[in-house]
């Protein structure tokens, strides 16, 4: 199965990385609006630290077992390789939907108001459904592309709003409650999602070492860092009154005459969403049924329509699968599972994959 | 393979998007819109993207700007389309509604551009837009030239709003296009605070 070709970890976080930032970044800008740049950062900073922490555990697991939590469940009883499985399946439709509505709601109000979110949906779910059904490693390829054009997309939006930069004396000021900063960490604990999908595809890589995540949220916070910047001093107060304000940053954007990257940061979110909803199939599917794969693709792809649709009629259903608090209690379960794999778990017997993409 | 291939080929034939193309002169893509007072009330005209010299605008009268869009789609322009505004232009009397009520509005629509050229004028600049497309082209030039000239002055959308938000004491200048057999521009200084006051 296409699945269990290793993948390089290296490449797949960092453009895991950048995707999750474009499109945490398109959800709603949900940092206070009383806090100050200085202030800002610091609650980024705890916001990853705490995303790194997330990665300890299956950082430990493939290290004392080599194995992944689902490697480790399914050499369990019953009565554990059940709740386990039902647990990441739910989990990651869950934080596929989360990540899903707010694109789709995007994509409607700003592009095509007139075309329903469900046909949107369904043609972005096909696409997901051929790259999941090829695999993690196919999607790790993918990777390769996305982090460049995420470079560059960045590169032009950033170079672009320079000259549109104002500084002014309480520029650096430190300005923010503790209210703000539980806030502002919240939105910053969304990338540890990645370490959740680590937890259950680990065993499929073989070059997953402590640096890469290190690194990898290091890369991430420079890019927010930059990203909040620009907002801050270049769009301003204007981007606290837009549900979107990275698209502002990327219309403000200009070079002489040439003005407006704004259909490059769509292809990028696009294509973000597309890739994390895809690899969101594929952790399903393992969680589910390592077997048939296309059977079991197409299976939660209709579970994640029919829950799409059911969300864009019935607002409650909506409201929790968009709810940060949930996701976030969600991912911290998810990713501190492999602790309780390593307590209980029963050492691999597998052999050690060894060859690199 | 080839079954799938050549049902997406047809598909993508089919689905071109050309059965319901629009030529650019009936499309509803709105590329300025002027604000003046006539009898007392402010009147929001609309004038469409086209490719000759004669403007195509719509006037309407209304309260607000979000009542003007609300009117103009529902009664004249059925697909009006905001995206591409290019020129906001406010006739000084018009300017202190404008200001604290519209621009409020347009920030919070995801839809307009926030880099649109701004600027007040006087009551014979509009006359003199309605009559011919060339005194918008002459305007972005003056206001190219102005910004040139002194960098300090607020000549888009985005830069006024921020300027409006930071509601500094001393005030920001915007650019003041006024017509004197030729069109002449001028700057003019704003100060958020008595606007807000006076209205």
């Amino acid at each position: 199965m296409s699945a269990e070709t290793p993948f390089s970890s290296k490449r797949f976080l960092l453009a895991l990385m950048l995707a999750a930032c474009s499109v945490i970044l398109l959800q709603n800008h949900s940092l206070s609006e009383n806090s100050s740049f200085l202030f800002e950062l610091a609650s980024m900073a705890a916001g990853l630290a705490l995303c790194f922490l997330c990665f300890v555990p299956t950082l430990l697991l493939r290290k004392l077992r080599n194995a992944d939590i689902l490697q480790l469940s399914a050499r369990s009883p019953a009565v554990v390789k059940l709740p386990v499985a039902v647990f990441y399946a739910g989990y990651f439709v869950y934080t596929a939907l989360y990540f899903l509505i707010p694109y789709t709601d995007m994509f409607h109000a700003k592009y095509y108001p007139g075309v329903s979110p469900c046909l949107i949906t369904v043609v972005l779910l096909g696409c997901c459904v051929y790259a999941a059904v090829k695999g993690v490693n196919v999607i790790t390829r993918f990777g390769i592309f996305l982090f460049l054009f995420a470079m560059l997309t960045n590169i032009l939006m950033f170079g672009g709003n320079l000259t549109a930069l104002e500084l002014t004396a309480d520029s650096l000021s430190w300005q923010g409650s503790t209210d703000d900063f539980w806030q502002n960490t919240r939105y910053f604990l969304t990338p540890a999602f990645i370490a959740a999908v680590f937890a259950c595809l680990n065993a499929e890589t073989n070059n997953f070492r402590l640096r890469q995540p290190v690194c990898a949220l290091l890369f991430t916070g420079l890019k927010y860092a930059a990203v909040l910047f620009f907002i801050r001093f270049a769009v301003g107060a204007y981007a606290g009154r837009q549900e979107y304000p990275t698209f502002v940053l990327s219309r403000t954007a200009h070079f002489d005459r040439f003005a407006g990257v704004e259909s490059f940061y769509l292809a990028l979110a696009t294509m973000s969403v597309f890739m994390i909803v895809s690899l969101l199939l594929c952790c399903v599917t393992k969680a589910a049924d390592r077997e048939k794969n296309l059977k079991t693709v197409v299976l939660f792809t209709l579970i994640l329509l029919a829950m799409y649709t059911v969300s864009a009629y019935v607002n409650s259903v909506k409201e929790i699968l968009t709810n940060q608090n949930v996701f976030i209690i969600f991912t911290g379960i998810a990713s501190l599972l492999p602790l309780a794999g390593l307590i209980g778990g029963r050492k691999s017997n597998a052999p050690t994959l060894v060859h690199s993409m | 393979m080839r079954r799938l291939l050549c049902i997406v080929c047809s598909m993508a034939f089919l689905l071109t998007g050309c059965s319901h193309s629009r030529q650019i002169e009936s499309a509803a893509i709105i590329e300025n819109v002027t604000v003046d007072r006539q009898d007392g009330g402010l009147v929001y005209t609309f004038y469409r993207l086209t490719s000759g010299d004669d403007p195509w605008g719509i006037a309407v009268s209304a309260k607000n700007f979000e009542e003007a869009c609300r009117l103009a789609s529902e009664e004249y322009i059925p697909n009006l389309s905001l995206s591409k505004l290019e020129l906001l232009l406010i006739s000084e009397d018009a300017a202190e509604t404008v200001m604290t009520t519209d621009l409020p509005y347009i920030s919070t629509q995801p839809f307009f551009s926030p880099v649109a050229y701004l600027t007040l004028c006087d009551d014979r600049t509009v006359d003199a837009f309605r009559k011919t497309n060339r005194t918008q082209r002459l305007i972005e030039q003056q206001l190219i030239l102005l910004k040139n000239h002194n960098p300090s002055v607020s000549i888009d959308y985005l830069s006024v709003f921020n300027h409006l938000a930071a509601d500094r004491a001393e005030g920001f200048l915007v650019p003041f296009i006024y017509s004197d057999k030729e069109l002449k521009i001028a700057e003019y200084r704003l100060h958020a605070k008595k606007m807000t006051e006076n209205h």
